[in-house]
């Protein structure tokens, strides 16, 4: 039934691709590879743990990530870390101010950040991140790359960090004739072109501890890794449990075509 | 000690014993290995059983899932999240649960348009194709449960939808809006009840599948042919023809299951609902999941909201009189010049519709909708009838056995020749 | 139309075929199932490991540190480890000279602690690191409760010289944890791994450097 093959692709790929067509946002192109994507992608770990130190650096200000704890960076975190020692998260958790308590005389206290901490979030509630930022509270990073970049890419996974990345890039002038709404900036890839984020990062906005040049397209690459880890921190595991558990099924699936090709042989 | 001996065929005394007692090994001999079969199904018949497997893979997956996940508004998103970094393959058991929940409604669907096309649903089946309905209203309704349950934008948009709906009934709409949420909006003890449901429902449909499986058992299968079984030599058993063809066909299935669970987890998913729910803020598309849309579309296509909600119920229960919409004699559709042409109108208008459903319901897609809506209720209440009246059907076959044997002239079962698959 | 025929199915379908072909067919099938029961197998053990404790579990069983230079001597303090209450006491010296009575020790029911309830190195009298203080899991090795502390003489009855009792079902322990004979508890109060950082700051849940790899799972019952 060749046709209905053809009928079921066709209303899939419409179906699929209708994200591409519906929003009057410009889906960002894929204006840079990433080390993650595809069947055999990994986390190049070098450049995440140079987007953690932008994410630290500079993100961490306004935007939280109220999902990730300070160990998942460590050995023992989700899909082995980010290269990070014990001792290094416990150090990086260590430089922030925690609240916890009560203490025996009921009284909430601060103290240094220890691994099995929620990364600490710039305000302490929505409210006060909206007043902080003219009304609009900056998004939770935990999972936006998960969040965004609906398209054809989004189907495998890289049209959330093709989005994050042109975002962060996409910082230009207004071409002539376009109202920017006061406190905005223009946008290239933001929807309706005007983000209330001002541009976050340039050329040389952090100094890489590997010595790497930091570009603005090398901070925004290294940071965007990160946040696609972060929102997944499993992908690599994922991608060559399945790949191990493709073959399998292939192979099995072969070898029951081969019996049940043997058991209906005296039927045809 | 009266009643009939085990007629279970083992030397194995244990199983002898409890046979004797409880007849399970003699049913499971009798349902699953000598059960006769006709000799021509294709493959479009693999896919009952493949639907229930999908059943078995959901309530499983659900239930380790239902132990790490927190059914609060301010817990939920997170423990969703929680099972995807911290509890061991919990990204494993959720893109299970999560990618199962679409192969499901895949699986049913191609099921439902095979038992469409070669009239599984006609006499003596109606109530065989009836409770098969029953399954996926069911089907959906657990869906629509599940999906709320990660308390992501979608979810709670999509449920604010949806229950809004009910406010379209006259006199008792609101009241029984208030009581479905349990509060003035989809609140925590929406979520609540929202996950007690999701939990009971899949038990329901492994109930109704029990009484399906027992209807299809009174009158045992249709074949591609659509014609009766004339005796033993049309058919064979269940094992080991069905049995190595189902497993097959299971692991074709789990080949094409997995590379979406491993490589494409988030493919037919929706990025907003990786989201938190925020009910200040409305996304600017509220799409239920794929499965969904045609239902959707026909919803909105209709300017009236009491006509609209009623549509999209109609548009379920028109199945359900199927058997009695269809007027033709003849069941198969390989037999039916017309409806064999005519069944692929209703199928380009279900994807037509499941397209319009995804986009925003402006420009070209209203009238899309429009025309799809309509041509979906006038291919059920009109063409059905009328093509059963006027349609000079083919002749059938003396026999399925007659049929199979032949080298020539009329091939079995499916357009390829030769081979009975 | 006609009804479903029962009976046995027809010659056709028999399971015919010459040797070569039925054995083929066999091992294929076999084979084919064999495949089947390892990936089975292999799914179940993700389901099946997904109900160990998850990384947040684990990591909220990480060691505490405790601060004992506020702890008076005589007092007890009690911490929580694993969701475990813990016993600290600062015992003073005419506590633990009570301790090696020999009339105390002939009433005890493991006096030298030979049942594994304790890491080695708090296998001896005062059944810890230093003997001034003393770290024990406050669980009754009888049925569970909290034993209460009284450290007073005579408090629970006459010839009392101190120790645990437990509010229950009345069994009583000594300063070291040690249990009685004639109670209804079997074994001594179990001693945590733990280590000292300084003078005055413990980790619960760390062996010492030299001190092995002793797991609470490994004691004789909690």
């Amino acid at each position: 039934m060749n046709r209905l093959a053809t009928i079921v692709a066709l209303g899939a790929a419409l179906i699929f691709s209708s994200g591409a067509m519906a929003q009057e946002e410009i889906e960002a192109p894929h204006l840079t590879t990433w080390s993650f994507a595809g069947v055999f992608g990994t986390f190049d770990r070098a450049s995440l743990q140079r987007g953690f130190q932008v994410y630290n650096e500079v993100c961490s200000n306004c935007h939280s990530m109220k999902l990730l704890h300070y160990r998942d960076l460590g050995p023992n975190g989700p899909g082995g870390g980010i290269g990070f020692s014990a001792a290094e998260v416990a150090a990086i958790a260590a430089q922030k101010q925690v609240e916890d308590g009560p203490n025996d005389q009921g009284e909430m206290f601060r103290r240094p950040g220890k691994a099995q901490d929620t990364f600490v979030s710039p305000f302490p509630n929505d409210q006060a991140a909206r007043a902080a930022n003219g009304g609009a509270a900056p998004p939770d990073l935990s999972v936006i790359v998960k969040a965004r970049g609906k398209g054809l890419e989004y189907l495998w996974g890289e049209g959330g960090p093709d989005y994050v990345y042109g975002i962060l890039n996409g910082f230009t002038d207004p071409p002539k004739g376009f109202v920017l709404p006061q406190g905005k900036m223009y946008n290239i890839y933001f929807p309706g072109h005007a983000i209330s984020m001002p541009p976050p990062l340039a050329d040389g906005t952090v100094k890489y501890q590997d010595g790497t040049k930091a570009t603005l397209p090398q901070e925004a690459h290294d940071v965007v890794t990160f946040l696609t880890w972060a929102a997944e921190p499993y992908m690599e595991d994922r991608k060559k449990t399945g790949a191990k558990a493709i073959l399998f099924l292939l192979a099995m699936t072969g070898v029951l075509y081969g019996a049940k090709r043997k058991v209906w042989k005296n039927v045809h | 000690m009266s009643g009939t001996p085990s007629t279970v065929r083992t030397n194995n005394r244990l199983v002898k014993w409890i046979d004797t007692r409880l007849p399970i090994f003699s049913f499971a001999q009798d349902a699953a290995m000598d059960y006769p079969e006709p000799r021509n199904l294709n493959y479009w018949w693999n896919f009952g059983s493949l639907a229930g497997i999908m059943l078995i893979i959901m309530i499983v997956s659900g239930i380790f899932l239902a132990m790490q996940y927190t059914p609060h508004v301010d817990h939920a998103f997170n423990s969703v999240e929680r099972l995807m970094r911290d509890v061991n393959y919990g990204w494993l058991l959720r893109y299970i649960h999560m990618n199962g929940a679409s192969f499901f409604f895949i699986v049913v669907y191609i099921h439902i348009f095979r038992g469409y096309y070669y009239g599984s649903y006609k006499e003596p089946r109606e109530l065989l194709w009836m409770l098969g309905v029953l399954i996926l209203l069911l089907m959906m309704a657990t869906a629509f449960f599940g999906y709320v349950l990660p308390w992501g934008q979608m979810s709670y948009w999509g449920a604010t939808v949806i229950t809004n709906l009910f406010t379209a009934i006259p006199v008792v709409g609101n009241p029984i809006h208030t009581l479905l949420l349990g509060g003035f909006s989809v609140d925590n003890p929406t979520l609540n009840r929202f996950f007690s449901l999701h939990y009971l429902l899949p038990f329901v449909i492994v109930g109704v599948v029990g009484l399906h499986l027992i209807a299809l058992r009174q009158h045992g299968s249709n074949n591609p042919l659509g014609i009766a079984v004339k005796g033993p030599q049309d058919q064979i058993p269940f094992h080991p023809y069905y049995t190595m063809k189902d497993m097959f066909g299971l692991g074709v299935f789990l080949i094409i299951y997995a590379i979406f669970v491993f490589e494409l987890p988030n493919a037919l998913g929706d990025p907003q609902n990786y989201v938190q729910a925020n009910p200040l803020q409305t996304p600017s598309e509220i799409v239920p999941e794929w499965y969904l849309l045609p239902f959707y579309a026909i919803l909105r296509s209709i300017p009236d909201k009491l006509i609209g909600v009623l549509a999209m119920f109609a548009a379920i229960f028109i199945l359900f009189l199927l058997p009695w919409l269809d007027t033709s004699r003849v069941r198969s559709s390989y037999f039916r010049p017309i409806h064999k042409w005519v069944f692929w109108l209703v199928v380009i208008d279900v994807f037509a519709l499941g397209t319009v459903g995804a986009h925003r319901p402006e420009g070209a897609y209203i009238v899309i909708g429009r025309i799809a809506t309509f041509y979906y209720f006038f291919h059920f209440l009109v063409l059905l009838p009328l093509i059963g009246w006027f349609e000079r059907p083919l002749p059938l076959p003396e026999s399925i056995a007659a049929a199979v044997t032949k080298k020539s002239g009329v091939p079995s079962a499916s357009a390829q020749p030769g081979a009975a698959q | 139309m006609a009804d479903l025929a029962h009976g046995k199915p027809g010659a056709g379908a028999a399971l015919s075929g010459g040797h070569g072909n039925a054995s083929r067919r066999d091992f294929l099938t076999i084979a084919g199932a064999a495949i089947a029961a390892v990936g089975v197998a292999s799914v179940a053990w993700p389901f099946i490991d997904s109900m160990n404790p998850a990384a947040d579990v684990l990591a909220a069983g990480a060691p505490v540190d405790i601060d004992l230079s506020h702890l008076q001597p005589g007092q007890q303090i009690v911490v929580l480890w694993r969701s475990r209450p813990i016993f600290i006491v600062n015992r003073t010296p005419d506590l633990l000279k009570t301790l090696q009575n020999p009339n105390d020790i002939s009433l005890l029911s493991d006096p030298d602690s030979n049942v594994m309830q304790q890491p080695a190195y708090a296998k001896n009298w005062n059944r810890s690191i230093q003997p001034q203080y003393l770290v024990l899991v406050g669980i009754c090795t009888h049925l569970g409760c909290i034993p209460n502390f009284m450290p007073q003489a005579n408090s629970v009855g006459p010839g009392w010289l101190g120790g645990y009792f437990c509010p229950c079902h009345g069994s009583r322990y000594d300063l070291s944890g040690r249990v009685y004979s004639g109670v209804p508890a079997p074994y001594n109060l179990p001693v945590p791994p733990y280590r000292f950082l300084s003078k005055t700051m413990i980790r619960i849940g760390e062996n010492p450097p030299d001190g092995g790899d002793f797991s609470l799972d490994s004691i004789e019952q909690i």
